[in-house]
């Protein structure tokens, strides 16, 4: 270690582990996965601190919110995969099998060390462009929107990987530039370079909750990577004023109305356009509604019996409601809430700034959306599909969901919470 | 743009750029710890706060909403309450029908709409286009036709049986449990009972009034159907079980209702009536109405048809005026004429003026009065029916003839303000407040708008107007003790299990006029029917007390009779005069026959009613004399004994006896055992065969008085039996056995009695 870099880097201990790494990779001595040698030191280990085992209670929270969501998944779907499919075991059969795979994936990826995401973060970056072009220039689905690639039993959704994409490629840039990031150079250009054109692409499917997704990534990345809280002030302010300007202007109601109905779905008139439209988000808080404070009981619900279109997607946590009321949802959100708080401490005390930074990202993504996917079912925000973590149905969302998992449980590996 | 919607959430932490400088690890941490608060605390708490809002504040109003939703599609028709008479005898029920509906969305090709629309075109006969463009609709519900009947059902389920096996098509068409109104004895008290539209929703009469009783709640099954309209397959456990309608009882009797209306429908015919009759009849003592009548009525099984000639007239006018007539048509033919239309009650009012005057003391049985035929009050001459003037008469003498120049007299003697008072306090000036929907206000002088000439005429019951229900109230009051009472139809209601809900008990307004004056009312008005007969109403075997009335109808704007103006002929009275039990009022609207008098049109459709009304109700006779000689009495047994003993045991019973033979013994009789035989009628006692053969021709009797008809039987040898209106100078309108045929001697022929219409006035 040169003496001089030292000098100028004192107290980035990251930054060190970092350049270590680098010159690591280029001796290539790293191993793929780890060392099962280095395994012989979990004898000692507590339940809680595994040395280079995984965090227990962050993979314990995980494993309830999928029991939980399966258990509500399928008390959502039955109905209406009886009617569509003459199955109500349908949409559970199918879970289930891509819990097997996704649960498979997170301990594959727990494994897997995340330093090589290092490296290949720009190509994900890339992949995700491709799939965002690639998505328009398929055939549209149901209702001119082009959302989803087909790829047989699989439906990928191009935002998915492009989320992905995005807080794995500005953790490697912030902790490769990360005492440059207080210039705007380094934060607010690639910021917007990189949510505009993925923002762009989006618009065009259109996919407008994807895009708030993104935006709000982006910005979660930026910040904890290091950006200037000033810049966040001046961009707070600017859209608050671009928001007044089109509420005075009459511009905001206009644009509420385009967006399927946003904000309607209890005044709408039956037999009009709109009424058809806002039927999903109105129906939902029927359900939500119907709910009251200790719902209808499991199993109970009437709004999935084809009044909720497809209850067991985005629109899930509107039967959880309705089902368990609004004691219930917030139990639920109380485990989500740990999860969060779980998945940041932990990667907090990751030994690199990549892994803490990847792992703050990838957690926060759960919370955002969480709470996207609620206000969404609420109509605070326009309906268009995001999905709830661990409770909607979904293949390709759900695999990537869990092996996203895998990458924090392998950053916990590093992290010894209890010695610090 | 929406990248920066977290930014406005993230400007608290404002100062982290200098704790940022203290180094870049710790600036991670402590961004990190304002991430887990903005995400926890901002985002969580945004979400937690909006389905707080949605569960408790707005979750009663979403919950109804999707509720509504839900069930919806599934509501089902609450059965109607029946209605009943005051015997439990069924005016109005509900029975079973179905209604076809159809989930058009459901439909997966257009086979199968073709093959849906034309099964469902034959079915019921509707336009095939006009089926098949129901197919098409993308709804859940579309109702193809409403009140079928069992047989229709039945070919509804065979083609939803062929299209589930042909063309694999399910959950399309159903049928739903409907009900539809059916009115047993069709024209039946129609003014009351009313009837209920398509929806089963009350229209007119009772059906109306109560018709929150009648409807009950719509059942709801929420487990059994979803978004589709289709049954779910799930066991659940939430329905909301249909309530059906409560059970309303009437005070109305159906066989006195009948009676009523009979006679009504035969003065109408008899008289030419032209603007309908009222007939109500109402228990004294509770203020319930045993009959309401207005005649004629309507068919409730089928109220939009209008009568013939009505409905020629119409089809008569220009074809844009057809549909408004047409409708006025109907809700004058729907409108309940007792309580919902006014009239001058004429000379039936001198009872309350008479009452005011006994009551106040103003009159005695020594005031007499002095009728010249007419009178002038303030330059105004008002003449009396009697053109020639009654003279000199007592009080009594003038209600008996019902004297105009008496009663203005007595009319001034009560004085303008008392008459006032006791217009009020009779009911007069206040709606009856009978359960029957739309009653009128009457129409009187304002306070201080009364002249003398106003308060002269209104002695006599002219130039105000009042309802039928008012007038008949007040009559009651004038014999129960002067209690006006607040007339009712309905006695009580019960659930569909039998239990009441509401019991209607008797209530009294107030006190009008004392316990004397109303028996000295009913001693005059007794008097009055007494001693005028026929024409006031007298009914054989009982006491009766009544008033006629004729008025005249001032202010209509065209004259549709051909007298010399329009008439209202009326009589309200009560039996018996010493006990009054029922009142009755009996009115025609514009009768345009012979005679418009209300003794000559209206009394012999009261004495014919209370003819059969009174034994009906199980009141007391009491005959006179007169009476006697026409009532029946049973032939004994007197055969087997000689013929001596059998003539004197005839002649103990009452009766002439007649031997037919020369045998020693009685062996056969005629009339036969306990067979009713009219007092002094004759039985004819036979002694050997041969005389058996002996056969006489039955006379005609028809339109013979009771005394002629029994010396023609006399005459005759044959006996007659007595029915209807025998006493009250009846005439015979109906034999039993027909004119010319051969009976053996002493055969019982019974006739049938009927009060004579146009048998002179006094009014």
């Amino acid at each position: 270690m040169a003496p001089n870099k030292k000098v100028i880097l004192r107290g980035d201990v990251n930054r060190i582990y970092d350049d270590d790494y680098r010159r690591a990779q280029q001796a290539k001595k790293e191993k793929f996965f780890i060392r099962p040698s280095r395994q012989r030191k979990m004898k000692n280990a507590k339940w809680f601190s595994i040395g280079m085992g995984i965090d227990l209670p962050f993979c314990l929270i995980i494993l309830i919110l999928l029991i939980v969501g399966t258990i509500m998944m399928f008390s959502a779907s039955y109905a209406f995969s009886y009617y569509t499919v003459g199955d109500s075991y349908f949409y559970l059969k199918r879970q289930i099998l891509f819990i097997v795979i996704g649960l498979a994936g997170m301990a594959v990826m727990s494994f897997f060390n995340y330093n090589k995401l290092h490296k290949i973060a720009p190509i994900v970056l890339g992949v995700a462009y491709f799939a965002l072009l690639l998505v328009l220039i398929l055939p549209s689905g149901e209702g001119g929107v082009k959302r989803w690639i087909p790829l047989g039993i699989f439906n990928i959704q191009p935002s998915e990987i492009a989320k992905f994409a995005v807080i794995l490629f500005f953790s490697h840039w912030a902790s490769k530039y990360y005492n440059k990031m207080q210039l705007p150079k380094y934060s607010i250009l690639p910021g917007v370079i990189i949510f505009g054109t993925i923002a762009g692409l989006l618009l065009l499917e259109p996919h407008y909750s994807g895009i708030v997704i993104i935006g709000v990534l982006t910005v979660i990345m930026l910040y904890i990577g290091g950006m200037k809280t000033k810049y966040l002030i001046i961009g707070a302010i600017a859209l608050v004023g671009i928001i007044l300007l089109l509420a005075v202007t009459g511009g905001l109601s206009y644009a509420m109305s385009r967006m399927d109905g946003w904000g309607q779905a209890l005044t709408a008139e039956r037999g009009t356009e709109l009424w058809d439209q806002t039927w999903q988000t109105r129906n939902s808080l029927y359900a939500i509604g119907s709910g009251g404070l200790w719902g209808l009981g499991l199993g109970q619900s009437r709004q999935k019996f084809l009044y909720l279109p497809e209850p067991q997607n985005d629109f899930i946590f509107a039967i959880v409601v309705e089902e368990l009321g609004l004691i219930g949802a917030a139990i639920i959100l109380l485990i989500f809430a740990l999860l969060i708080w779980r998945g940041i401490t932990l990667s907090l005390r990751a030994k690199d700034k990549f892994g803490k930074l990847l792992g703050i990202g990838l957690t926060a993504q759960i919370g955002v959306q969480v709470v996207l996917n609620i206000l969404v079912i609420t109509d605070w925000l326009p309906n268009t599909g995001i999905s709830l973590p661990f409770f909607s149905y979904g293949g390709s969302s759900l695999i990537m969901l869990l092996a996203q998992m895998g990458i924090v449980l392998s950053i916990s590996r590093t992290a010894n919470i209890e010695k610090q | 743009m929406a990248d920066k919607e977290k930014q406005p959430i993230e400007k608290h932490p404002g100062n982290s750029k200098k704790r940022a400088s203290k180094g870049p690890k710790q600036r991670l941490r402590q961004r990190s710890t304002i991430l887990i608060i903005i995400i926890l605390i901002l985002g969580f708490g945004a979400t937690l706060t909006r389905l707080a809002l949605l569960t408790i504040v707005q979750g009663s109003d979403l919950q109804e909403r999707a509720v509504d939703q839900q069930l919806a599609d599934t509501t089902l028709t609450a059965k109607r309450g029946t209605i009943y008479d005051a015997n439990g005898n069924v005016l109005a029920e509900s029975a079973s029908v179905w209604q076809v509906v159809m989930a058009p969305i459901n439909f997966k090709n257009d086979e199968q709409r073709e093959a849906a629309a034309r099964g469902l075109s034959e079915i019921f006969g509707l336009e095939y286009e006009n089926v098949l463009e129901k197919t098409k609709q993308k709804s859940y519900y579309s109702v193809v036709k409403r009140k079928i009947e069992v047989a229709e059902r039945d070919k509804v389920i065979e083609l939803v049986n062929k299209l589930s096996d042909e063309y694999n098509c399910d959950g399309v068409i159903s049928l739903l449990d409907d009900y539809k109104r059916y009115y047993p004895h069709n024209e039946l008290a129609s003014c009351v009972i009313g009837f209920a539209g398509a929806d089963e929703q009350g229209l007119e009469g009772i059906e109306v009034q109560y018709d929150k009783y009648l409807a009950g709640t719509p059942g709801r099954i929420v487990t059994a159907q979803n978004a589709r309209g289709t049954d779910m397959p799930f066991a659940y456990e939430q329905n909301i079980e249909s309530k059906d309608g409560n059970n309303i009882y009437l005070t109305i009797d159906q066989n006195i209702q009948a009676i009523c209306e009979k006679y009504m429908a035969q003065g109408i015919a008899d008289n030419n009536v032209l603007n309908r009759g009222v007939c109500i009849a109402m228990d004294v003592n509770t203020g319930a109405v045993k009959a309401m009548v207005v005649s004629p009525g309507y068919d409730l099984n089928d109220p939009y048809t209008l009568p013939p000639e009505t409905q020629a007239k119409i089809d008569g006018l220009p074809e844009k005026e057809q549909d408004k007539a047409e409708s006025e048509a109907l809700s004058a033919m729907w409108r309940n004429k007792a309580v919902a239309d006014t009239y001058m009650p004429g000379s039936v009012f001198k009872m309350c003026t008479a009452s005011m005057a006994l009551e106040e003391g103003k009159v005695n049985d020594n005031s007499t009065f002095t009728c010249a035929g007419s009178m002038v009050v303030e330059d105004k001459e008002m003449h009396c029916h009697a053109l020639g003037g009654h003279g000199t008469q007592t009080f009594v003498e003038a209600i008996c003839n019902s004297c105009n120049p008496a009663f203005i007299q007595i009319g001034q003697l009560v004085g303008m303000e008392k008459f006032r008072e006791y217009y009020k306090g009779f009911g007069f000036a206040d709606k009856s407040g009978i359960d029957l929907p739309g009653e009128s206000d009457d129409m009187f002088w304002d306070e201080g708008a009364m002249s003398k000439v106003d308060l002269a005429v209104a002695s006599f019951g002219q130039n105000f107007s009042i309802t039928p229900i008012q007038m008949i109230t007040a009559c009651a009051a004038v014999a129960n003790g002067g209690y006006v009472l607040q007339p009712y139809v309905v006695s009580k209601i019960t659930d569909s299990k039998g239990n009441v809900v509401k019991s209607v008990e008797k209530k009294v307004k107030r006190q009008v006029i004392s316990k004397t004056t109303s028996d000295k009312m009913n001693e005059i008005l007794g008097y009055n029917t007494e001693n005028a007969g026929a024409t006031a109403g007298y009914v054989a075997g009982y006491k009766v007390a009544g008033k006629t009335g004729t008025s005249e109808k001032i202010g209509v704007e065209e004259k549709q009779s051909d007298f010399e103006e329009d008439y209202i002929a009326s009589f309200c009275g009560y039996a018996p005069a010493d006990d009054p039990q029922i009142a009755m009022l009996v009115f025609f609207d514009t009768p345009s026959g012979g005679a418009y008098y209300g003794s000559q049109v209206s009394s012999p459709v009261f004495i014919n009613i209370m003819t059969e009304v009174l034994p009906y109700l199980e009141i007391k006779t009491n005959y006179s004399e007169e009476d006697l000689k026409y009532l029946d009495t049973s032939a004994g047994d007197y055969t087997g004994l000689t013929t001596e003993q059998a003539v004197a045991k005839v002649e103990e019973d009452g009766f002439t006896a007649s031997v037919k033979g020369y045998g020693e013994k009685v062996i056969a009789q005629i009339p036969a055992v306990s067979s009713k035989v009219s007092a002094g009628g004759s039985i004819v006692l036979y002694t050997d065969d041969e005389s058996k053969a002996e056969t006489v021709m039955v006379p005609s009797f028809l339109d013979y008085t009771a005394a002629e008809a029994n010396s023609v039987a006399a005459q005759y040898d044959l006996n007659v039996s007595f029915k209807g209106a025998v006493s009250s100078g009846g005439k015979c309108i109906e034999q039993d056995i027909k004119e010319g045929e051969s009976v053996a001697p002493g055969t019982v022929v019974t006739l049938t009695f009927s009060a004579a219409t146009n048998s002179g006035f006094n009014d």
